[in-house]
C-alpha cells in the first residue's frame, strides 16, 4: 500500500503543474474566441485542480518516508521541496475558489466581474510557485540534474510552512487541537445544511423554491468546505503518519473528492438551473442530488472512523 | 447524583456501547450522533442565515420543511447522546462544560418554536421582522456554541 502511495504522489504531482497550463491555456483561447463555454471549462478545471493537489501534498509524506535515510537523498531538499509545495497549494486552493466563484457568479445578470482577471493573476502566480516545488522535487531523486556542482534551487516559501514546525506549534499550544476540531465541526454542519438545501430541492422537497434562489446560498456552503479544507490539512500536518496510511482517511479523500466534484453539477448544469418555483427535477438530476448526499455522509462517516477503523489518536 | 451515574453507566446497553469493540457500538452511535449535528445544526445554520438576509430573494415559505429536518436531526441526537452520556456518565457527570452544552441545546430548541411560528405564517414571505433577525442571529450564535461545548467535552475530565 505504501508503495502505491508514493506511485501516486510521482503520478499525481503532475495535475497542478501541467493541469495549470492546460487551465491557463484554456483561458487564453476562451478570450481569444470570445467564448462563454471555454472560459467556464476553464474554470472548472482550476477547480478540481484544487481539489487534486491535496491528495497530491498528501501523498508527499508517503514519498518522503520513502526516501527517508536513502543515501544520496539529501534530507534536506526533502523539506525545501515540502515547504514549497505547501505554499503552492496554498495558492492553488485559493485560485480553485476564486475559479468556482467565478463559475457562481457568471449565472448571474452581469456575469463574473473581477473573478476572472483575479484567475489570471493567481494562476500566473501559482503557476510560478508550483513550478519552484517540483523542481525542488525533481532534485530529490535526480540530483544528477544539478551537473558541475551547480547549487540546488532555492524556494521564496517563508520557513514557518515548514511543516515540523506547524507541526511543533500545535503540539506547544494545548488549545489548538481542540480550536481546529470545533471549527471543523462548525464547517461541516454549514456545509452539510447547503448540501442537504440543494439537493432535497432537487429531489422535489422543497419544491415552491426556483433553483435560481437556491443557488445564490451555494458561497455558504463553499466557505464550510474551504474551513474544512483548511482545519483538515492543519490535522493533517500536525500527526501526518496518523494519516497516510489510515484506510478510514484513504476512503474519506475519495469521497471527499468526488463529492466536491459533484458540487459543480450544481453551478453548471442548465436542468437544474431552469427549475422554477414547483418544477420536478429530471431524474438524472435527482440521481446526482441523491449521489451527493450519500457522499457527503460518506466523509462524515470515515471521518469519523478515522480512530476505529484506522486507529489513528 | 453519583449514584445515579453509576446505575445509569451499569445498565446494559451503554455498558455494552463503552466496553464492546465492535464497530457497531461506540464509533457508529458517534457517528449518528455527528449525522444528527449535520442535520440539526446544519438547518439551524439555512434558516438563520437566509432569515439574516442571505439569499433573499429565496421564498422564507419555501423553507418550511428545513424546520423538520432540524427536529429529526434534534432526536436523533437526544437519543444517541443519551447513549453517550450513558456510557460515561460518571466522567461526564462531573464536566461543567457538559451542563453549558445542554443549557445551549435548551435555548436554541427554545429559539426554534418562535422562528418556525414565523416561517409558517402567512406573512413570512414579505419583510423579515428585526425581532425575528435577532432571534436568527442568536440561534446561529447558539448553535455554533453547541458544537464547540460538545467538541471541548472530550477534551475534559
Amino acid at each position: 500500500m505504501n508503495l502505491n502511495l508514493v506511485h501516486l504522489h510521482l503520478l499525481l504531482n503532475h495535475v497542478p503543474t501541467v493541469g495549470l497550463i492546460v487551465a491557463f491555456g484554456l483561458l487564453l483561447l476562451a478570450f481569444a474566441k470570445r467564448s462563454d463555454d471555454l472560459k467556464r471549462a476553464s474554470l472548472a478545471v482550476y477547480f478540481a485542480i484544487a481539489l487534486m493537489s491535496l491528495p497530491t501534498y498528501m501523498t508527499g509524506y508517503s514519498a518522503e518516508r520513502a526516501v527517508k535515510n536513502k543515501p544520496g537523498v539529501s534530507q534536506d531538499t526533502v523539506v525545501r521541496h515540502q515547504r514549497a509545495a505547501l505554499l503552492g497549494l496554498i495558492f492553488v486552493e485559493a485560485t480553485g475558489v476564486v475559479a468556482w466563484f467565478g463559475l457562481w457568479r457568471n449565472r448571474r445578470p452581469g456575469g463574473a466581474t473581477w473573478h476572472v482577471p483575479a484567475v489570471v493573476v493567481l494562476s500566473v502566480v501559482t503557476i510560478g510557485l508550483v513550478a519552484g516545488a517540483a523542481n525542488i522535487g525533481g532534485e530529490i531523486s535526480h540530483p544528477e540534474i544539478l551537473a558541475g556542482g551547480q547549487a540546488p534551487s532555492g524556494t521564496v516559501a517563508p520557513e514557518w510552512l515548514e511543516s515540523a514546525r506547524i507541526a511543533r506549534y500545535q503540539f506547544s499550544h494545548p488549545w489548538a487541537w481542540p480550536t481546529l476540531e470545533a471549527i471543523h465541526f462548525i464547517g461541516l454542519s454549514l456545509l452539510f445544511g447547503i448540501v442537504l438545501l440543494g439537493n432535497l430541492r432537487i429531489l422535489g422537497l422543497l419544491r415552491t423554491a426556483a433553483f435560481f434562489d437556491i443557488h445564490r446560498l451555494l458561497p455558504w456552503g463553499v466557505w464550510g468546505f474551504v474551513l474544512n479544507s483548511v482545519t483538515g490539512m492543519l490535522f493533517f500536518i500536525g500527526q501526518a503518519f496518523q494519516y497516510v496510511d489510515n484506510p478510514s482517511f484513504h476512503w474519506k479523500v475519495v469521497f471527499m473528492l468526488l463529492a466536491g466534484a459533484n458540487v459543480l453539477y450544481l453551478t453548471l448544469f442548465d436542468d437544474i438551473w431552469a427549475l422554477g418555483s414547483g418544477a420536478d427535477a429530471p431524474s438524472f438530476a435527482k440521481f446526482v442530488a441523491g449521489s451527493q448526499i450519500f457522499l457527503w455522509v460518506g466523509v462524515l462517516y470515515f471521518g469519523r472512523m478515522l480512530p476505529y477503523i484506522g486507529g489513528a489518536f | 447524583m453519583e449514584a445515579y451515574f453509576e446505575w445509569l453507566q451499569g445498565l446494559s446497553l451503554p455498558l455494552w456501547i463503552a466496553e464492546s469493540d465492535s464497530i457497531w457500538g461506540f464509533p457508529s452511535v458517534l457517528f449518528l450522533h455527528s449525522l444528527g449535528m449535520g442535520l440539526s445544526a446544519g438547518s439551524a445554520f439555512v434558516i438563520g442565515l437566509r432569515l439574516l438576509g442571505a439569499g433573499s430573494p429565496l421564498l422564507v415559505s419555501s423553507l418550511r420543511v428545513m424546520p423538520r429536518i432540524f427536529w429529526a436531526g434534534f432526536i436523533l441526537n437526544f437519543l444517541t447522546g443519551s447513549l453517550l452520556f450513558a456510557a460515561h456518565a460518571t466522567q461526564t457527570g462531573f464536566i461543567p462544560i457538559y451542563y453549558a452544552k445542554l443549557l445551549l441545546i435548551a435555548a436554541g430548541t427554545l429559539l426554534f418554536v418562535p422562528m418556525r411560528r414565523f416561517i409558517d405564517s402567512a406573512g413570512s414571505d414579505g419583510t423579515v421582522p428585526g425581532r425575528v433577525k435577532v432571534l436568527a442571529a442568536l440561534s446561529i450564535a447558539i448553535w455554533v456554541g453547541v458544537i464547540t461545548t460538545g467538541r471541548l467535552i472530550a477534551y475534559m475530565g
